[in-house]
């Protein structure tokens, strides 16, 4: 039976582009917009490991289970949107509180989406791949703005992250590292995120395998006799 | 009975008498047969047939003595002025669509709002809420104006208009439309509106949130699922039964499969799971109940409606969804816990209910037992071919064509059977085949939908119920009855005589009886063999209440 190995979850204020992202880089494509209910649990082969990935709803409504889905968690992806420095904002004031109960050396991505409709984005945009169909604003290219968010901004909260969670700078990937642009519409940057962290991951695995147990209660690695039915009844 | 003697205005009661007056004239003209009248351009419908005339003069003047009823109803009335009193200032915003004034915005067939107590709005099925305000504070008047004498505002009738007031808790819910439903089946709409709310919000909170601030904007909590409010408003006029027959559809699927399959959930189980349910486009293949947790507490058919139109949500499309889902009329102030997914890539949908917050994977763990017991037992072949079957805009919703009965001139039906043994009562069901043509149009459905609403008004007046219905429309004759053993819609060709008609009927009947076993739930598996760490759970062990 596939049992995940190690668990990543994608964290962000509501249209920031979460569940975009993730489906342009499991599916190749560009979906229309859904609102997420709750979350919604994928699994990715890599390597000889199975990451699960939790696709988080942003809304307001679901933040009570917020902490479950990031419980044991290897690494967490704060998205935002380059459009909306609110989006930025709510990262610190409304995410960052969820992470505690992820695993002690989480390791954090901070990720503005949606560079596609920034002016800057819209002179790169590699690999223009057939915009897909039903893109709500339809016909020509949507006008762009200037960014809004500057990349320092996403680099000084990650900064602010560290210190939060009382982590040296030298431990931790470095925060140029950590920190992307991406667009889920074009795919711009999305591999690079994703596999940049799978690889990131790989030896936090590694770590807690020959830990044992992990430290928290935390029912993706622990392995019970039969099935995992036995995790939660303990 | 709306507007019975818990009105503040004497006048409506008036009007509803002239309504419930109107039945019996009509009554005799249905069964003249002497149709159609000249059609009417807006509705098309039935009660346009000579007595127009006569019901408009008493239905003018509902609400003589207040400054304010007076105002909404040049609102709303098409004779309003462009400049009515309320207009909001932001006038001329024609792209949000939501300004009273804006033509496009009035002239739609029903609209419902829900707004707090404050009169701040929360949802509007039209336009954008920001231009509502004016309109809304309206409303919040209304309410406040009759509560003021110690009474309740339940409805107002003001031309071809119906205004429905529906106060639930903190929020009111105001629909207004000028569609046949009686007001009885619009409050229907407004419960099922607030259903839905409370679902994702939760009675509880929703109350301590408004304790806490009164001008809160719910919003904020309901960003999101304005979309699913709108698939259920729209979900009545394009596709009738579940809401006004208050019973949902099953999947037509042969008895030893479904038995199979009842019997496959019954076994696979998690802790903390309370109820298993396979579902299809919206349909029901087959449930199962946990007998610790819902052992008391029937599982009322409108929070399993309520389920099923939820899986339907687009979100739910992809992944394995771990999610917070209260079930209002079982318990509106708790959460449960849902896990949804689609089994083997095919649109059928298994919905793992639990009590317990941390149980993701005990459920996913569930869902590949249900999929490998599927697989064995070739339930997915067979439900492939009757989702297969459809051709439904809807999707993937398996269903069956009307040419299935075998009888010429029938072109669709609803049937509800009654006669259910008492201890399967827990489970409503009704069975329609799919919409085929002349019903394809929006507008035509939207047609057949309101002339089902109005026979399942008349059939169900409170003051005087009908058994029988036979009624000559414009484009088609309908036969609706019930029966201590069913409630039957019917719509036929509009050639058919009356003896025809009670003959396809027969025949009808009698192809529903030779397929009842496959087409409804006839022995549901009510409960699940208790795992055997449950019995130490409380029931309410992981009902987790608020956010």
């Amino acid at each position: 039976m596939r049992k995940p190995d190690g668990k990543i979850v994608l964290l962000g204020d509501m249209n920031v582009g979460k569940t975009s992202l993730l489906q342009r880089y499991m599916e190749r494509r560009f979906p229309d917009t859904v609102s997420t209910v709750g979350g919604a649990f994928y699994l990715k082969q890599w390597r000889s490991y199975n990451i699960s990935i939790w696709d988080t709803a942003g809304r307001e409504q679901f933040h009570g289970l917020g902490s479950m889905y990031c419980r044991g968690a290897a690494a967490v992806i704060l998205t935002y949107d380059v459009n909306h420095p609110q989006s930025l904002v709510e990262l610190e004031d409304r995410f960052l509180g969820l992470t505690e109960t992820a695993s002690k050396d989480c390791l954090f991505a901070i990720v503005g989406n949606k560079v596609d409709l920034t002016e800057e984005g819209a002179r790169e945009r590699p690999e223009q791949e057939g915009c897909s169909p039903g893109r709500p604003s339809g016909g020509g290219a949507p006008p762009t703005l200037p960014k809004q968010v500057r990349p320092e901004d996403a680099v000084a909260l990650y900064k602010k992250i560290l210190k939060y969670r009382m982590l040296d700078e030298k431990d931790v990937p470095a925060a140029e590292q950590m920190c992307f642009e991406t667009s889920a519409k074009t795919g711009y940057n999305v591999d690079l995120l994703f596999e940049t962290l799978f690889d990131m991951v790989v030896p936090t695995i590694l770590r807690q395998r020959a830990e044992g147990l992990s430290q928290t209660v935390d029912i993706t690695s622990y392995k019970p006799p039969k099935r995992t039915r036995a995790g939660c009844c303990a | 009975m709306e507007a019975g003697g818990d009105t503040a205005a004497p006048a409506p009661g008036v009007v509803e008498d002239l309504e419930d007056m109107r039945i019996p004239s009509e009554q005799t003209e249905d069964h003249g047969g002497v149709h159609p009248g000249p059609p009417d351009p807006e509705d098309g419908g039935l009660e346009e047939t000579g007595s127009t005339a006569k019901d408009q003069p008493p239905s003018l003047s509902p609400l003589p003595q207040s400054e304010a009823p007076s105002s909404t109803c040049q609102l709303w009335g098409p004779g309003a002025p462009e400049s009515s009193p309320m207009g909001s200032p932001e006038s001329g915003s024609g792209g949000q669509g939501g300004d009273p004034t804006d033509e496009d915005w009035r002239s739609q067939r029903k609209h419902v709002f829900v707004l707090s107590e404050a009169g701040k709005p929360i949802y509007s099925r039209y336009g954008s809420v920001e231009a509502l305000s004016a309109t809304m504070g309206v409303m919040t008047a209304l309410v406040s104006f009759v509560q003021s004498a110690g009474d309740a505002i339940r409805a107002i009738y003001a031309e071809d208009h119906k205004l429905v007031f529906l106060q639930q808790g903190p929020l009111l819910l105001v629909a207004v439309s000028r569609t046949p439903q009686s007001a009885a089946q619009l409050r229907g709409e407004l419960l099922a509106v607030h259903a839905q709310i409370v679902s994702t919000l939760t009675r509880a909170s929703v109350a301590r949130i408004f304790a806490h601030k009164q001008n809160y904007d719910l919003r904020r909590l309901l960003a999101g699922s304005e979309r699913t409010l709108d698939r259920l408003l729209d979900s009545v006029e394009q596709d009738p039964g579940a809401l006004l027959l208050g019973a949902v559809r099953c999947v037509p699927l042969a008895r030893p499969m479904r038995d199979a399959l009842g019997a496959l959930l019954r076994r696979c189980t998690a802790p903390g799971l309370a109820l298993s349910v396979l579902a299809v486009g919206g349909r029901l293949i087959t449930a199962a109940q946990e007998r610790n947790v819902l052992a008391e507490c029937r599982l009322d058919p409108a929070d399993l409606q309520l389920l099923l139109d939820w899986v339907g949500a687009p979100a739910f499309a992809a992944g394995e969804a771990w999610a917070p889902v209260c079930l209002p009329r079982f318990n509106p102030d708790g959460f449960f816990y849902a896990y949804v997914a689609r089994l083997d890539a095919m649109p059928v949908c298994l919905l793992l209910l639990g009590t317990q917050r941390e149980t993701f994977h005990a459920m996913a763990a569930c869902r590949r037992l249900v999929e490998d017991g599927m697989r064995a037992l070739g339930a997915m072949r067979a439900l492939g071919e009757a989702v297969s079957f459809s051709n439904a805009p809807s999707g993937n919703a398996p269903a069956y064509s009307v040419q299935a009965v075998g009888a010429p001139g029938l072109r669709h039906f609803l049937y509800k059977p009654l006669d259910i043994p008492d201890h399967h009562r827990q489970l409503p069901q009704f069975t329609s085949p799919e919409l085929e043509a002349p019903y394809s149009r929006e507008e035509e459905r939207q047609r057949l939908s309101d002339l089902y609403h109005r026979l399942h008004a008349r059939l169900h007046s409170a003051s005087r119920p009908l058994r029988l219905i036979y009624h000559v429309a414009e484009k088609e004759t309908l036969l609706a009855w019930v029966t201590s053993k069913f409630e039957l819609y019917t719509c036929l060709s509009p050639l058919v005589t009356k003896a025809g008609a009670i003959l396809v009927v027969t025949k009808l009947l009698r192809w529903v009886r030779k397929e009842e076993d496959r087409l409804f739930i006839r022995y549901p598996p009510k409960y699940s063999t208790p795992p055997a760490t449950s019995a130490d759970q409380a029931p309410h062990n992981g009902l987790f209440t608020g956010l």
